[in-house]
């Protein structure tokens, strides 16, 4: 087994008097697909916040490599190789494809010690990788606003892969498309295991998740319940944990 | 919000909405002289043009602000505040350059004041620097003692009244800086991190880009803008007076919605803001031609806003709800 690029330990978060998130420990290896399923207010959403570094949390530690980090801000995350795609997809819908993709770390030029934008080079980049996505987008320099659901979900993966990310984590990347495109995005997924980068996906369709998840993740009530290697369990098995009616988190849920 | 093009623009390419501020221009003109024997001298728009060289200033900088999802309600005061201590300057017999670097100097500084509450004290702008305007009134007050500054001495005037190659100094000064400002809004990472801070100040954050930066020094860039609108008051009018800039908020502001600038964020239109301008003193000057007492002027400013924004909440709708549909 590969070593861990990510370790989390007794990770918790509190938002005042409520806590999300509960002494979660999790290991995130590279080439996997890992999904995270639990119930709306599990918090997954805040789990993976905390990876990108947009919140901090409230007690634990996080291992990159072997080495405690402690993100301020999702640039610190970025810089540790983690590219999150928000299930609020954080894109800017009035900017461009391409002004997107390099938000926060354009490509520029010093003039004066003025910084400019290479706004074709930044172009350029983006059409190989929305090729290399096989996304077609009939009008790159339309604002992102415009784009279909699937396309925005490309232009964030798009985002993703021009940070040449060791950890992508996608939250509900599906939600919001049509079989087709999340049909592509789950396609992606695989492809960005097989560059062998670590993914991390959220989904709530758990056909889906078995299709393209190496290792399942169950969270509940801000708890990591359990852990399966997705060809070591069923369908059912993970529904009954997610739902809390499986014999282990009955028990798990007794002790606390 | 309406989903724009916007950034592959060039300097002067125009979209329907200034077509059509030049068209209420150009008609604007052609009423206000049938309706006034006045109104169609080169005086009069030497005068007009004359009369919006601080607005431009300013309507640069609050275009920035409203793009940022910003806004300074106090900037008109100050400009006052500037004005003040250029005329203070001046009246010390100082020399017209240190007036000339007290402006933008005070401008910065105030900016950074403005910032600091709005910015770094998370007050939301339109309250923080509300607040600010109370507070800076009354230091207009006691700074001027209840008197004008009046009778400076012309050194100011003489300097900018100057023409380099035949082009007089206000409006090179305004080509430039609209220059500048375009270059930072088009051309550099800032302007896209002001117009994503528009869109989505959280989104903006999730992507990596340093909000708190970037905010602070738009609110700067206000003033140091606002600082130069001061300089070129002091020079034309030769005195400082307690109501300085009492209107100069609400007409930036109208200006700039009505050049297409979104009250909201994220979209803007600095050619927009120049044609709102001009639209705007247009009127102005116009109507006192044609005899409304300049008691009226608000009312024109005010509906005009009123008018601009109703008609985009409106026209906003449909698009609206195809776009909450699309993130559904
Ligand atoms: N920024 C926040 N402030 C306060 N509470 C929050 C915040 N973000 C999430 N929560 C709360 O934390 C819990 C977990 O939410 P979330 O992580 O979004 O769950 P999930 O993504 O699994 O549906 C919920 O009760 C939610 O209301
Ligand atoms: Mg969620």
């Amino acid at each position: 087994m590969t070593a861990p690029f990510l370790v989390a330990r007794n990770i918790a978060k509190r938002f005042g008097a409520l806590t999300a998130l509960v002494d979660v420990d999790l290991e995130i290896r590279p080439g996997e697909v890992l999904a995270l399923l639990g119930d709306n207010g599990a918090g997954k959403s805040t789990f993976i916040k905390i990876l990108a570094g947009a919140h901090p949390p409230s007690d634990g530690e996080l291992l990159i490599e072997g080495n405690a980090v402690a993100f301020a801000s999702p640039k610190d995350a970025a810089a540790s190789g983690i590219a999150t795609i928000f299930q609020e997809l954080a894109l800017s819908e009035n900017l461009s494809i391409a002004e997107n993709v390099f938000l926060g770390r354009e490509l520029k030029r010093s003039i004066f010690g003025i910084p400019f934008l290479k706004r074709a080079e930044m172009r350029q980049r983006v059409d190989g990788l929305l090729q290399e996505l096989d996304a077609h987008i009939s009008d790159p320099e339309a604002p992102v606003g415009s784009l279909s659901g699937g396309q925005r979900q490309a232009v964030a993966i798009c985002r993703a892969l021009n940070l040449n990310a060791k950890l992508v984590i996608m939250d509900e990347p599906t939600a919001a498309l049509a079989v087709a495109e999340t049909r592509k995005v789950l396609a992606l997924t695989r492809r960005l295991a097989g560059r062998g980068c670590a993914v991390v996906l959220i989904s709530h369709n758990i056909s889906e998740v078995f299709e393209v998840a190496d290792r399942i993740v169950v969270f509940r009530r801000g708890r990591k319940v359990a852990e399966r290697l997705a060809a070591e369990t069923n369908h059912e098995e993970v529904v009954s944990l997610i739902t809390g009616a499986h014999p282990d988190v009955r028990a798990l849920e007794k002790t606390n | 919000m309406n989903v724009v093009r916007q950034s592959g623009t060039g300097v002067f390419s125009m979209n329907g909405r200034e077509w059509s501020l030049l068209v209420a221009c150009l008609l604007a003109i052609v009423i206000f002289s049938v309706a006034s024997p006045h109104y169609a001298t080169p005086g009069n728009a030497v005068t007009v043009l004359r009369n919006s060289v601080e607005l431009l200033l300013i309507g640069l900088g609050m275009t920035l602000l409203l793009a940022m999802g910003g806004i300074d309600v106090s900037i008109g005061i100050v400009m006052g505040l500037a004005a003040i201590a250029i005329g203070r300057i001046l009246g010390a017999d100082g020399s017209p350059f240190v007036a000339l670097v007290a402006g933008p100097l005070v401008g910065a500084l105030l900016g950074c004041v403005t910032a600091a509450v709005v910015v770094l004290g998370r007050v939301p702008a339109i309250v923080g620097t509300l607040g600010l305007l109370g507070v800076y009134r009354t230091a207009v007050f006691v700074l001027l003692g209840g008197q004008w500054l009046s009778g400076l001495p012309s050194s100011l005037t003489d300097l900018l009244a100057a023409t380099v190659l035949g082009i007089p100094v206000p409006a090179l000064v305004i080509a430039v800086a609209y220059l500048i400002v375009w270059l930072a809004l088009r051309r550099t990472p800032y302007g896209l991190h002001l117009l994503a801070i528009g869109n989505s100040e959280e989104k903006a954050r999730l992507s990596g880009i340093p909000v708190i930066k970037v905010r602070f020094l738009t609110f700067v860039i206000s003033g140091v803008l606002t600082g130069i609108a001061a300089t070129f008051y002091v020079a034309t009018y030769r005195n400082v007076e307690m109501s300085i800039g009492s209107t100069s908020a609400l007409d930036a502001i109208a200006a700039v919605i009505l050049g297409g600038t979104s009250i909201l964020g994220g979209r803007c239109s600095l050619l927009g803001t120049v044609l709102g301008v001009l639209l705007l003193r247009i009127l102005q000057n116009g109507l006192l031609l044609i005899g409304v007492p300049s008691l009226w002027q608000p009312v024109v400013t005010g509906v005009l806003i009123i008018g601009v924004l109703g008609f985009e909440a409106v026209s906003n709708r449909l698009p609206l709800t195809r776009f909450q549909r699309a993130r559904a």
